[in-house]
């Protein structure tokens, strides 16, 4: 696991005792309980768990897509159960980027029109300025030779890193990723994870689903779930 | 440069292109009829509008006894009336081409006058010369006549006299002559004297100041007309006001335009559930990219646009298309609207601001449609949408619950598919059940005109009545027509004109009073309510619907004061109106249904004696033969025999024929209805096929399962085609329900203004069965592509669709 010095800093991420329940048929299901966790500016998080253990669901909420149905979350000083599912909207847009475990392109746009949407979304600059600063997040991410193409044709990399692309579109603080490396071969992978890393170098925030060691290995800090509460760290790798 | 999100919805309306195309020629379909009937109604209102209006029409018209200088003086001194002229008007026989046909003829005092009843000569000689005829254009079909020949005119018993048809003058004021079944003509009173007709002038009329005043402030300046008229020395026999600024069948009309603009938003309602449909469809489909979208930042605002735009998209495309046929079908249906009104179409254009409408609620329909499944698509939560399990969970319990073992596992699956969207299904259903709901609805509104028709006629057991120039004596005339061959039954009747004097001491408009014997044979009303003549009335009266709208103080058990006015002689009253300065009372005792008609019976004894009159005016025959040539025939006899005897007939008819035309007249309105409900059909139709093709798209990959496990062409269209006829057969019974209360309503409508129908409960069989035919036949022919689809689709790729 890798350092990072940003990590000293304030916390960009604050939870205080988080809670989020379910309803179900055989009464409330408790997702996510009690969940107490920082996340400091720069930090390169992992979080692990097995399957049901609450790891997509406190993405979700950290990326305003869920609300909580308890306790706080606030994310560079904004305290999301406050906000108006509007103004979160709004928000997500300019400060969260989110990769998903089947990367969720749109079908109908090609890569580089996937890439340009959160900033037509978002009214971030000239279709024009769109189009280069997509043009730029492929070439980094490198499938710019990719752009034209529609989801379908594109490899699970391809698209997977296209995704990222689309994530980074708005250049947010502060990246989500479901199992990013879920659908990947491993040199894939392992590319798409070097590619993080980098990103994180750069000053930006990654909290990672994951249950893969490859994935971990690239995280400065891993936080563990068990029945939606949080596994002390120092029990992360037990 | 389009942005990314626009682009997309771009692209995925072409994934639905089929689907888009007939959703588009749906609302079309719809447009065009909707549209026509806007384009059509404000073009019949901008045309009477000008037409009716500028024409100045008359305010009221006063028969008097006579007319002089002094007298008119009087009139135009009234400080309320505008302008005033006088007029002839004189029954008579027009004979064209070996046609003969009842006719008015008027001799006007000006013929050029601007500020009252203006007329529009519209070919050849204007004013008519002595010597020459001008027709009405509405009559000239019926008349059958041509301009330029020459026909024979006839007035009374006096011979008749060739004259040539001149020239053609529209006058708007006048209902259609061919609907009247009555030709309408212009002459001089040197014509008249030639025709041996009275000459002298013997109406006046009058336009009011102020155009805006109601009918019964009109009537209380006809009054003080009246008055002027007597103090002069003058009698007045009648007062006619007509509704101010309302055309003789203004009120048929409206009801017409009414009926059609309820059923037009129906159309549009049924185009708009296919709008909601396709965009759920599209939606549903669409649920986790919607998460997606919002994940990445997407408004609900800037999704929902996506969607309602593409709804926009569908209504300007649709709208575009839908213009030009809309004008194209409006333009002559208004010209045939505005025939039936008298008024002529001319090179009017439809009002721009119909257009716009027709534009504009056609873009806008399918955004109101799509609004509100957009807005609860958008309004779900992004972790709600990206959670999203698609079309595979639903309807597992309806499933459940056909499985019965009598019914096949294949008749299982396409009920359970049926089932599987709810919300479409039913909205499917209503849409076609919509169309078979107006159609059954018109179906038994027209068994029911068919049926009340009969029954209205079935009191007048005659065949042929006779309308005699002047009084005469009721058993001479009996007997005279009862020694003519061919003539089986007589029966004599006192035919007069009567008012109602009202509460405010002014007479209503004049009506026709039948003195019916209580034993008539040949003339016996349907009642309503109450009851009819019976033997030993007094001064009873049984009223038909028409007079009891017309003068609403009029009520069952109720008793009414009448002016009565006396025989006519040589077409003119003798005496002048009234009878004697003392109305005579009366009391309702009956109400029966004739149709538009004002009119009333009374024992023709109280009436005789009311009058001091006992001469009749009218005779019913019925004939040896039930041939209408044969009929016509035995006519001409009765003619002769009473030219015989001194006793002029001023007219015949036909009750044969007076009832088809009566028919006919009422079986129009409910011949629209039809159209309505085949434009509505077809709608339902196309809603049908997009639902099965969007069944079939969403059951793309359990068709390719059903292939892999080696299921025949023949399985996967059935599989269609059968729950094709599911929905069809639910479509059927809803309409069935449906079609009682819209039969019933249109009825309602119908009734008050047209004709009281006797509706039957239930829809006829003979019409659901056909409609239940039909619909089978649009089942299978709305399914036919989408089965095509299904079958067509590579098993493969059927498997890898998601």
């Amino acid at each position: 696991m890798s350092t990072n010095a940003a990590s000293t800093s304030a916390p960009l991420i604050v939870l205080d005792k988080v809670a989020r329940t379910y309803p179900g048929p055989s009464g409330p299901f408790h997702a996510l309980a009690d969940i107490d966790l920082e996340i400091r500016r720069g930090d390169f998080v992992a979080v692990v768990g097995a399957s049901g253990s609450g790891k997509s669901t406190l993405l979700n909420l950290l990326g305003g897509i869920d609300r909580a149905s308890g306790g706080r979350i606030v994310i560079d000083g904004r305290d999301l159960g406050a906000a108006s599912e509007r103004a979160l909207t709004a928000w997500r847009g300019r400060h969260v980027g989110i990769v998903f475990q089947f990367f969720q392109l749109l079908p109908t746009l090609t890569a580089l029109e996937n890439v340009m949407l959160p900033m037509d979304f978002a009214g971030i600059g000239s279709p024009r300025e769109r189009r280069q600063r997509a043009l730029a997040l492929l070439e980094r991410l490198r499938v710019t030779d990719q752009a034209d193409k529609l989801p379908a044709s594109l490899s699970g990399g391809q698209q997977q890193r296209v995704a990222v692309a689309r994530a980074l579109a708005n250049d947010p603080p502060i990246l989500l990723a479901d199992e990013p490396t879920g659908n990947l071969d491993s040199r894939t992978a392992d590319a798409l994870l070097d590619g993080l890393s980098e990103l994180v170098r750069d000053g930006l925030t990654i909290v990672m689903v994951t249950h893969e060691p490859r994935a971990m290995a690239h995280a400065s800090r891993a936080i563990s779930l068990a029945d939606g509460r949080l596994v002390p760290e120092g029990r992360a790798d037990a | 440069m389009l942005s990314p999100r626009w682009r997309k919805m771009r692209r995925d309306a072409s994934l639905h292109k089929a689907r888009t195309v007939l959703v588009v020629l749906a609302v079309v379909v719809g447009l065009v009829g909707a549209g026509a009937l806007l384009a059509s109604w404000a073009l019949v209102r901008q045309v009477t509008a000008q037409t009716f209006i500028a024409s100045r029409p008359v305010s009221a018209t006063l028969r008097v006894d006579r007319v002089d200088d002094a007298l008119l003086a009087r009139v135009r001194d009234v400080p309320a009336i505008a302008a005033v002229r006088v007029r002839r008007v004189v029954p008579a026989s027009v004979d064209a081409n070996g046609r003969r046909a009842r006719a008015q003829l008027f001799a006007l005092s000006d013929w050029h006058a601007r500020d009252i009843g203006r007329l529009k000569p519209e070919r050849g000689t204007w004013p008519p010369r002595d010597g020459e005829i001008v027709l009405e254009p509405s009559s000239l079909e019926f008349a059958g006549a041509q301009f330029g020949q020459t026909v024979r005119v006839s007035v009374g018993d006096g011979a008749p006299v060739a004259l040539p048809l001149t020239g053609i003058t529209r006058d708007v004021s006048l209902p259609p002559g061919w609907m009247d079944h009555v030709v309408y003509a212009f002459v001089t009173p040197a014509t008249l004297a030639q025709l041996g007709a009275p000459v002298a002038f013997n109406e006046i009329q009058f336009v009011v100041r102020d155009t805006t005043l109601d009918r019964d402030a009109v009537r209380r300046i006809a009054d003080e007309a009246r008055t002027r008229i007597e103090q002069a020395g003058g009698r007045v026999t009648n007062i006619a006001v007509p509704i101010p600024g309302e055309h003789a069948h203004a009120a048929q009309m409206d009801s017409l335009s009414l009926t059609q603009g309820a059923f037009a938003l129906m159309t549009l309602f049924v185009c708009a559930l296919l709008v909601v449909n396709l965009v759920s469809a599209m939606l549903a489909a669409q649920t986790r990219e919607i998460g997606v979208m919002k994940a990445l930042g997407g408004s609900a605002r800037q999704i929902g646009a996506l969607y309602l735009g593409f709804a926009l998209a569908i209504g300007t495309v649709a709208s575009l298309l839908a213009l030009p046929a809309s004008i194209a079908i409006a333009r002559p249906y208004a010209a045939m609207k505005l025939d039936m009104l008298n008024f002529p179409i001319g090179d009017a254009a439809i009002p721009g601001w119909a257009l716009a409408i027709q534009l504009v609620a056609g873009c806008l329909l399918p955004v109101m449609a799509a609004a509100l499944p957009v807005v609860r698509a958008c309004r779900l939560r992004a972790a709600d949408a990206l959670r999203d399990t698609g079309i595979a969970a639903d309807g597992g319990h309806l499933r459940r619950r056909f499985s019965l073992p009598w019914i096949s596992r294949p008749l299982q699956l396409s009920i359970g598919n049926a089932f599987r969207k709810r919300q479409r299904m039913l909205l499917t259903v209503l849409a076609l059940a919509a169309g078979g709901a107006v159609f059954l609805g018109a179906d038994s509104l027209r068994s029911g005109v068919r049926v009340s028709v009969a029954q209205l006629f079935a009191g007048n057991r005659y065949d042929v009545s006779l309308r005699l120039a002047d009084g005469a004596d009721a058993a001479r005339v009996e007997a005279v027509a009862s020694a003519v061959s061919g003539v089986t039954g007589v029966q004599a009747l006192a035919r007069g004109t009567a008012a109602v004097r009202r509460d405010d001491g002014l007479d209503g408009d004049a009506f026709t009073l039948v003195g019916l014997p209580p034993s008539s044979t040949l003339l016996a009303p349907a009642i309503l309510h109450g009851r009819g003549i019976a033997a030993g009335d007094g001064n009873v009266l049984v009223v038909s619907r028409s007079l009891l709208k017309d003068e609403p103080t009029l009520r069952l058990g109720g008793d009414v004061e009448l002016r009565l006015a006396d025989m006519p002689v040589n077409g003119r009253p003798v005496n002048g109106w009234p009878v004697n300065d003392r109305p005579t009372r009366w009391r309702v005792v009956g109400i029966v249904d004739v149709g538009p008609q004002a009119l009333a019976y009374a024992p023709v004894g109280a009436l005789n004696a009311a009058r001091g009159d006992e001469r009749a005016s009218a005779l019913l025959l019925t004939t040896a033969s039930r041939e209408p040539a044969a009929q016509l025939e035995t006519i001409l006899r009765v003619r002769a025999a009473f030219d015989a005897v001194g006793i002029t007939v001023g007219g015949s008819e036909l009750m044969s024929e007076t009832r088809r035309a009566f028919e006919d007249h009422l079986l129009m309105v409910v011949q629209f209805l039809g159209v309505m409900a085949w434009a509505m059909i077809a709608i339902g139709g196309i809603g049908l096929a997009s639902t099965m093709s969007l069944g079939v798209l969403e059951r793309t990959r359990e068709i390719g399962i059903m292939r892999a496990l080696g299921a025949p062409d023949r399985a996967i269209v059935s599989l269609v085609q059968v729950e094709g006829l599911v929905v069809a057969s639910l479509a059927w019974i809803v309409s069935l329900l449906l079609s009682m209360p819209i039969g019933h309503l249109l009825a309602d409508a119908f009734g008050r203004v047209m004709f009281t129908v006797k509706m039957q409960t239930l829809p006829n069989a003979s019409g659901a069965l056909a409609w239940g035919v039909m619909l089978a036949v649009v089942s299978t022919v709305a399914c036919t592509w989408p089965a095509r689809r299904a079958v067509r689709l590579p098993a493969a790729r059927a498997l890898a669709y998601e």
